[in-house]
């Protein structure tokens, strides 16, 4: 098992930075689900197997499926990665480079120098997950789905297009005016 | 698991939770303003009533919330806010061609997530409440999506909130894994002095501050402020300003109280610094703008900053103090936005200060309260800002933080400097027509803020009477 996570854990740190440096918008997407899958890869050997079967069907299989036809649709093409290379001189990226990489430094550091306590494996079962989430946690279920509720609403109003047609009886009393 | 016992606790929340659904429902049937707006009132009148109802006394509602005193006096000042934004709201949304009754449910939710958090006991509950917030007001922020400052300030928020959110959350997951423990009140009880040594837990604490930090826009973390507070229509950044540095501060407090100093003297002085940069850049930034919603948002840095004061002194009197300036700081910047939109015509905002030129010629009264609500915030005596700081400077003297008090007095001077050039403006005499300040003839609007005149007033000449609430809610926290 413990090879198999860190050879998931590669592919995800490589796929994800392929997502970041990627130009072709579409690339960067597949290599995402590359990404995610990976990571369900990894719950699943810590013992999440419940966790790993979300990962793929929602992440890799849902969201990121209609990512792909979205922007399949809008279909951006090399006038769009023109502009994103002009955007990202290096003048733009140098600083916030540079941070992060002192960041991922002070990570990596502060990683190195704890020591960990060696992985007991337990295993969660999909109804384990099931009790506590609608068990101790029921409220929290109930705050996401408000929390579901704010973002379908905010979503409407903002994607919200103004009505310009209108019924045809309706158009010949507009038209006059 | 929770029982029906503890139900009636979460009245508020229930109450909030249910309104959203039904202006949501109603929307279905039929297109109201005004019954969104009369409805979402009375939402918030009810929620603020039934806080009376509940009897609290330190009771958790299963491991993700607490109801005590603290929870119940925050809850119901953000309830009040919330009510006020409400009734500032219409009289500013009336006239434009938008829909408006969502902004009424995201309004509510926004104000739910607000009074989650303040009464979270728990890591995943916080970050969930937080979360409802912050989803709420990307589209309050860029509500008016016809004007393109707008959007700009919802997508700019966007980005900031969800990069700032999963600090947050990092931050959280380093002190689970080293603590074992998301609940707070339990979280004292699993941090030895090994744990509290340890690179990994101060990191956690450094992300969280990090997160919270952008929240309250403290200054590392407080370049969204300005274009924000510009960007959104005005009620809405009275909403940012307010209800929700007001619930990320009531949080972090509880978590800096029930952490009850057994954290790395890092993390203190991390704290100080950010109070320290928050109280000078604040103020000093503020000193060369002309907008006057991005003078409120320089300012408001600033009193996140004092606030950061008491919240150090880490004693009692500081956990008082801290309230009672969240209070007065309410009243204050509500009663300046509240003006802002009060004034503001049909399409566009009175946000230039060149816009407020004469003021005092045409609309006495309004000028007037104007002048209060800067005097306050400035901190001149008879002001419930006074008092504020007043007992702010006494919890930081009290604990001998003496670099954190002479920083406060020494920006309070610098802060004094931009107040007042707002209000000669009102004063200086103008020949403009008299229709420039055409907006601002709604009558419950201007009741309410005419009670506002008077709370800045009681406050700040008989302090006695909130000090009596805050003592009588907050025995000990």
């Amino acid at each position: 098992m413990n090879v198999i996570f860190y050879i998931a854990s590669i592919i995800a740190i490589l796929a994800t930075i392929m997502v970041i440096t990627g130009r072709n918008a579409i690339h960067s997407l597949l290599f995402l689900i590359v990404s995610l899958l990976a990571i369900g890869v990894v719950f699943f050997t810590l013992g999440a197997p419940f966790m790993a079967a979300l990962e793929v069907i929602i992440y890799a299989g849902a969201i990121m499926v209609l990512f792909v036809f979205v922007i399949m649709m809008l279909n951006l093409g090399k006038a769009y990665e023109k502009m994103e290379e002009s955007w990202f001189s290096y003048k733009a990226w140098l600083g916030p480079g540079i941070l992060c990489i002192i960041l991922l430094g002070e990570l990596i550091y502060v990683f190195t120098v704890t020591k960990g306590s060696g992985r007991q494996l337990t295993v969660i079962s999909p109804q384990e997950v099931g009790m506590t989430l609608f068990g101790p946690y029921i409220l929290g279920v109930e705050l996401a789905a408000m929390l579901l509720m704010t973002g379908i609403i905010g979503a409407y109003h903002i994607g919200r297009r103004k009505q310009k047609e209108y019924h045809r009886l309706l158009q010949k009393e507009e038209e006059p005016a | 698991m929770i029982n029906g016992a503890d139900i009636h606790l979460l009245l508020p929340e229930i109450i909030l939770g249910l309104a959203a659904i039904v202006v949501m429902l109603s929307i279905a049937v039929k297109r109201c303003h005004l019954f969104a707006h009369i409805f979402s009132l009375a939402a918030f009148a009810l929620a603020f009533i039934s806080l009376f109802l509940i009897h609290v006394n330190g009771t958790q509602v299963t491991d993700l919330f607490i109801t005590d005193g603290y929870s119940r006096f925050f809850t119901g000042l953000i309830i009040a806010a919330a009510f006020f934004i409400a009734a500032i709201s219409y009289p500013y949304f009336k006239t434009r061609d938008i829909h408006k009754e969502e902004y009424y449910i995201l309004l509510i939710l926004a104000t739910l997530g607000a009074v989650s958090m303040v009464i979270s006991n728990h890591f995943i509950s916080f970050f969930l409440s937080l979360e409802v917030m912050s989803v709420s007001m990307y589209s309050l922020i860029a509500y008016l999506k016809n004007d393109s400052i707008g959007i700009e300030a919802g997508i700019k928020y966007l980005v900031m909130a969800a990069v700032s959110a999963s600090i947050l959350l990092f931050g959280f997951a380093l002190i689970y894994a080293q603590t074992g423990q998301m609940e707070l009140s339990k979280l004292q009880g699993t941090i030895s002095a090994a744990v509290a040594k340890d690179i990994l837990f101060i990191a956690g604490m450094a992300l969280v501050i990090a997160g919270i930090g952008f929240k309250m826009a403290l200054v590392p973390f407080h370049l969204w402020t300005p274009d924000i507070y510009g960007g959104a229509p005005a009620p809405v950044s009275a909403f940012v300003a307010t209800v929700s540095k007001g619930a990320a501060f009531a949080f972090l407090l509880r978590f800096f109280h029930d952490l009850n100093g057994s954290v790395h003297n890092s993390v203190w002085i991390a704290f100080a610094v950010i109070a320290i940069a928050s109280m000078l850049i604040g103020n000093l930034l503020a000193l060369r703008q002309q907008n006057i919603k991005r003078i409120l948002a320089y300012s408001s840095i600033g009193h996140l900053g004092y606030l950061m004061v008491a919240l150090l002194a880490a004693s009692v009197v500081g956990i008082k103090a801290a309230v009672f300036y969240l209070v007065t700081y309410f009243i204050s910047m509500l009663s300046a936005f509240g003006i802002v939109s009060y004034l503001s015509g049909k399409d566009n905002e009175l946000y230039d200060l060149d816009d407020y030129k004469g003021l005092f010629w045409q609309r006495p009264w309004l000028a007037a309260l104007f002048t209060m609500v800067l005097l306050s915030l400035a901190g001149i005596p008879l002001t419930a800002g006074f008092m504020g700081k007043f007992y702010l400077l006494l919890s930081g003297i009290g604990s001998s933080l003496w670099i954190l008090t002479i920083v406060l007095v020494v920006s309070s001077f610098v802060g004094l400097y931009y107040y007042l050039r707002v209000a000669l403006m009102m004063f200086t005499h103008s020949e403009l027509p008299r229709q420039k300040f055409k907006g601002g003839s709604f009558v419950p609007a201007s009741i309410l803020l005419a009670l506002m005149f008077i709370f800045l007033l009681w406050i700040g000449i008989f302090p006695g009477t909130l000090l009596d609430i805050i003592q009588h809610l907050i025995p000990a926290i």
